[in-house]
Formats: structure tokens, C-alpha cells, sequence
């Protein structure tokens, strides 16, 4: 499992010094106040991770592994782990960025607002590439993009209708109540998405024609 | 003698094309060599024998063991070059060692950086930026660089310089001359295989017409060359497969030396594998 793991990790190493000079930028515009640093997280994980996915299909690796000892059970496997160790990483720096930026420009560390909007774009990363990775082990990463898109697409239209025609009163009451206990909440939905997304994956691959 | 592969009644269904019931037997201590034209099927069967094609019936065994029920001892002894199949380009040879030695319990770096050394290819350079011979060399140190007992190659000199061929067969050859080990390798290049395997598996349009030693195809078939009348006079049972040429007529014979105490033709030549390929493609009958 762990040679599978390092694999991706080296691959996203490889492109180093291309995110790191993306940060430089990102953090340059969030010290002028042109953006948040937290919009970073979804961007850069699902961007990296995606880029892994395209050079494993250019390379066919998706067949190769498996060839390899243990390579079909744990290819889906170690690219799940793979992303919560980059999502893990990327949210360490961008918090610490984040303070930094915070203390530079105002003297003082907004902790709460900035903790709340990262916890977000947490839950944001792990909705969008929970979503991703199955539609990817189906469709494979070229035709996914369309796919999202589409399903994107369908979502905006439908939310928009929706928006407009029901009653939103029992959904604000639940949010209120998640308001006390948000961090729990928002925990325990980021893993079951995630399980299932793994495993709705891990059942394409398996059934899936190389 | 114990066999290291066994592929019994293997079939395997797509819209357009059908393997129909594939045997092959590959004995402990040998090189069977699988020739086809493209699109005939060695592929698909290397893939069915490695569990990457899926829904196939009939039985695959390795080692005496079934490809379905035990395929990570499995796995852990066989090594695998396949046609344009491999690591992410972006990753280096030095990246594939510590990937590897995470996955094979025998993964040995030591004798993996001796064979990068022996074949000039570098460690720290990105995949993309090797030489198609450089990187199908390096699919091939990957592949053997674990011990493995069997080798299951895919094209594995397709790409490389004649120099670079020989260099890969001699690493063949060493890797036999442990009693235990085998390769079982499909190539376009049947010169390669005149020269290292002991057996020949012959696969057309999904169905294997020919598997015999290299001794007996070399040594007894032959391709008779003859006149119109002459070629008349034969029996049709007496021969496999003929081919007519502007002035000549090219006859395959399974025994060209009973040919030839029956026939009185003189130009009986021994067959190589490309013209035996093309006389049982594109001949007639």
C-alpha cells in the first residue's frame, strides 16, 4: 500500500515548484486583499490530484498496477489516502499562511472567522473530489471534466428552480442546530462522503475493463 | 517437468474480437515466444493471464496456482513488461526504486541501480525525457528487479536498436540460467526469438494454430519453392499452407525431410518465423 501512496506523492513532488510558485502569487494577492487564501484549498487539491489522474491514464497505469502485487485492491486505496494527506498538508499551510497574513495586516489573528472559512473550504474540497473521483474511474479523466461539467450545469439550473419554489424553514432550523456543533457535524459528513465515494469508486475500478 | 504456466480453454468475448480457447503450456526452465500479427490476441491474453482483462472462463495457473484465488503470491514472483503500459512519465528511475521497494518483499535496489548502471540510463531523469529504447530498458530492469521467476513480457525489444536487442537478450539468457526461472514473451520480432526460445506459440484471430518447440519448427518444416506444374503435382494433404508469387509457388511443409524423399523438388529450405507467420496468415490452402 505504501509504495502506492509514495507513488502519487512523488508525482505531485515532481510539480513542486510549479504550486510553489502559484502560492507565491496567492499569497502575494491575499496581502493586497485581492482574494482569500482559503478559496486555495479546493483549487490546488482537486488541480493536483486531477494532474495525477491525467498521467496515469496518458501512461495506462490503471493497467500496469495492476500486474503489480495487490495492485487492483489497492490503487483506489492509496489514491483516496493520497488526497487526505495532500488535503491534510495544503490545509496546514494555508492556515498557517493564513494567521501570518491575518497578524501582518492587522496586528491581531482573527481566529474564528478564519478557521470557519477554511473548515469550509474543507467540506467544499472533500464534497467536489469525493464527486470527482468516481465520475473519473468511470469516464476516465478527459471525458469526467465534460461530465462534471455537465452535471454542474444541471445542478446551477435546478438549485436556481429549487431556490425559488420551496420553503426553506425546516433546513434553517437544522443549520441552527449544526451551528453548535459544526465542527462534529461537518467531521463526521466529510468521512461518510468520502466512504462513499471511495467505495463507489473501488467497485467501478473493480468491474472496470482495462 | 513441472509447468510454470498453464492456460487452459481460455476465451475471452469483445464486440469485435474473440480468444477461442486458448491452451498454452509453458514448462519451469523455458522461453516460449507468442507470435501474431497485431490485433491477434497476445495481448489480450497476457492480460487475461495477469487479471488485468476481466470476464474471461477457462483456467489460468501460475506456479501451480490459480490466477483468481492466489494472485499476490502470484504476483510476488512473476515480473511484467507491457506494451506502452508503465509508470507515470513524470516520475524517474530513482522514484520507481523507492516506489518498488514498497511494493515487492523482494524488491532488491542494489541489483536494480547495477542493471541502470549496466544499461547507461540515468536515475534522476524524469521518464518522458528517456529515448523510447532508454524507457522500454528501464521497463525491463523494473521488471526483474524483484527476482522474479517469471518474466511475462509484452514486445519487450519492440523500439530498441539492433545493439540495444542483443543487450536485452543476453539479459534474457542470464536470467534463465537459473533452472527455476522461465519467460513467456510475445515479440514482432521473430529473429529474437530464433535466437532464445525453446518454444513457439502461434496465435491467429484469436486462436492458437501452432505450439512446438523451436527445434522442431526450425529443424522440420520448410518452405519449398517450386514451378506451377511441379507445385500441381503435390498432394494438398502434403503440405500447410501455400503462397503464389510472380514466379514461383512457396509451399509450407510440416516434415520437409518426408517432402522430400516423396517429391522430387529440389529447393527445400529451412523456414524462419516471419516466413512461416506470413505463409500461415496470408496463405491458402
Amino acid at each position: 500500500m505504501l509504495g502506492f501512496i509514495k507513488k502519487d506523492l512523488l508525482m505531485i513532488k515532481s510539480n513542486i515548484k510549479i504550486l510553489a510558485i502559484l502560492l507565491i502569487i496567492y499569497v502575494v494577492m491575499a496581502f493586497q486583499g485581492q482574494m482569500d487564501l482559503s478559496f486555495l484549498l479546493p483549487f490546488i487539491s482537486v488541480m493536483i490530484m486531477m494532474s495525477t489522474f491525467s498521467y496515469d491514464s496518458y501512461n495506462k497505469w490503471d493497467a500496469y498496477v495492476i500486474s503489480l502485487p495487490d495492485g487492483r485492491k489497492n490503487s483506489v486505496k492509496a489514491k483516496y489516502l493520497s488526497t487526505i494527506i495532500l488535503i491534510i498538508i495544503t490545509t496546514i499551510i494555508i492556515t498557517i499562511l493564513s494567521f501570518t497574513i491575518s497578524y501582518a495586516k492587522t496586528n491581531m489573528i482573527d481566529f474564528e472567522n478564519i478557521v470557519g472559512t477554511i473548515f469550509g473550504s474543507l467540506f467544499a474540497t472533500v464534497l467536489l473530489q469525493s464527486f470527482i473521483y468516481p465520475t473519473i474511474y468511470k469516464f476516465g479523466p478527459e471525458k469526467a471534466r465534460i461530465v462534471l461539467m455537465t452535471i454542474i450545469f444541471c445542478i446551477a439550473i435546478i438549485g436556481g428552480f429549487i431556490i425559488q419554489y420551496v420553503d426553506f424553514s425546516p433546513i434553517i432550523k437544522i443549520l441552527n442546530f449544526i451551528e453548535t456543533y459544526w465542527i462534529i457535524v461537518f467531521l463526521i459528513a466529510m468521512v461518510v462522503i468520502l466512504y462513499i465515494s471511495y467505495k463507489i469508486s473501488e467497485k467501478i475500478y473493480d468491474k472496470k475493463q482495462m | 517437468m513441472e509447468n510454470i504456466l498453464e492456460v487452459k480453454n481460455l476465451c475471452k468475448k469483445y464486440k469485435e474480437f474473440e480468444l477461442k480457447n486458448v491452451n498454452i503450456i509453458l514448462p519451469k526452465g523455458m522461453i516460449m515466444g507468442f507470435i501474431g500479427e497485431n490485433g491477434a490476441g497476445k495481448t489480450t491474453t497476457i492480460k487475461a493471464i495477469l487479471g488485468i482483462a476481466r470476464d474471461y472462463t477457462g483456467e489460468i495457473k501460475l506456479f501451480g496456482l490459480d490466477n483468481r484465488k492466489d494472485d499476490k503470491k502470484i504476483k510476488e514472483n512473476i515480473g511484467v513488461v507491457l506494451d506502452d503500459m508503465f509508470f507515470p512519465e513524470i516520475l524517474t528511475p530513482n522514484d520507481i526504486n523507492s516506489i518498488m521497494k514498497n511494493i515487492y518483499k523482494n524488491w532488491d535496489s542494489k541489483l536494480y541501480f547495477k542493471y541502470l548502471t549496466d544499461f547507461a540510463l540515468p536515475n534522476n531523469k524524469a521518464i518522458k525525457t528517456l529515448s523510447k529504447g532508454m524507457r522500454k530498458k528501464l521497463e525491463i530492469v523494473t521488471a526483474i528487479s524483484h527476482h522474479p521467476q517469471l518474466l511475462i513480457l509484452d514486445e519487450p525489444t519492440a523500439g530498441l536498436d539492433p545493439v540495444a536487442r542483443s543487450e536485452v537478450i543476453d539479459l534474457f539468457q542470464s536470467f534463465i540460467q537459473n533452472e527455476e526461472c522461465s519467460i513467456f514473451l510475445s515479440s514482432h520480432i521473430t529473429t529474437d526469438l530464433e535466437h532464445v526460445a525453446d518454444y513457439i506459440t502461434f496465435i491467429n484471430n484469436g486462436n492458437i494454430i501452432l505450439s512446438k518447440t523451436r527445434e522442431e519448427l526450425l529443424e522440420d518444416y520448410g518452405i519449398v519453392k517450386c514451378s506451377k506444374e511441379e507445385f500441381e503435382k503435390i498432394n494438398k494433404k502434403d503440405f500447410i499452407k501455400y503462397k503464389k508469387s510472380k514466379y514461383e509457388y512457396e509451399i509450407l511443409v510440416e516434415n520437409r525431410k518426408a517432402f522430400n524423399k516423396k517429391y522430387d523438388i529440389d529447393t527445400i529450405d529451412k523456414i524462419t518465423l516471419e516466413e512461416l507467420m506470413v505463409l500461415m496468415i496470408r496463405g491458402e490452402k
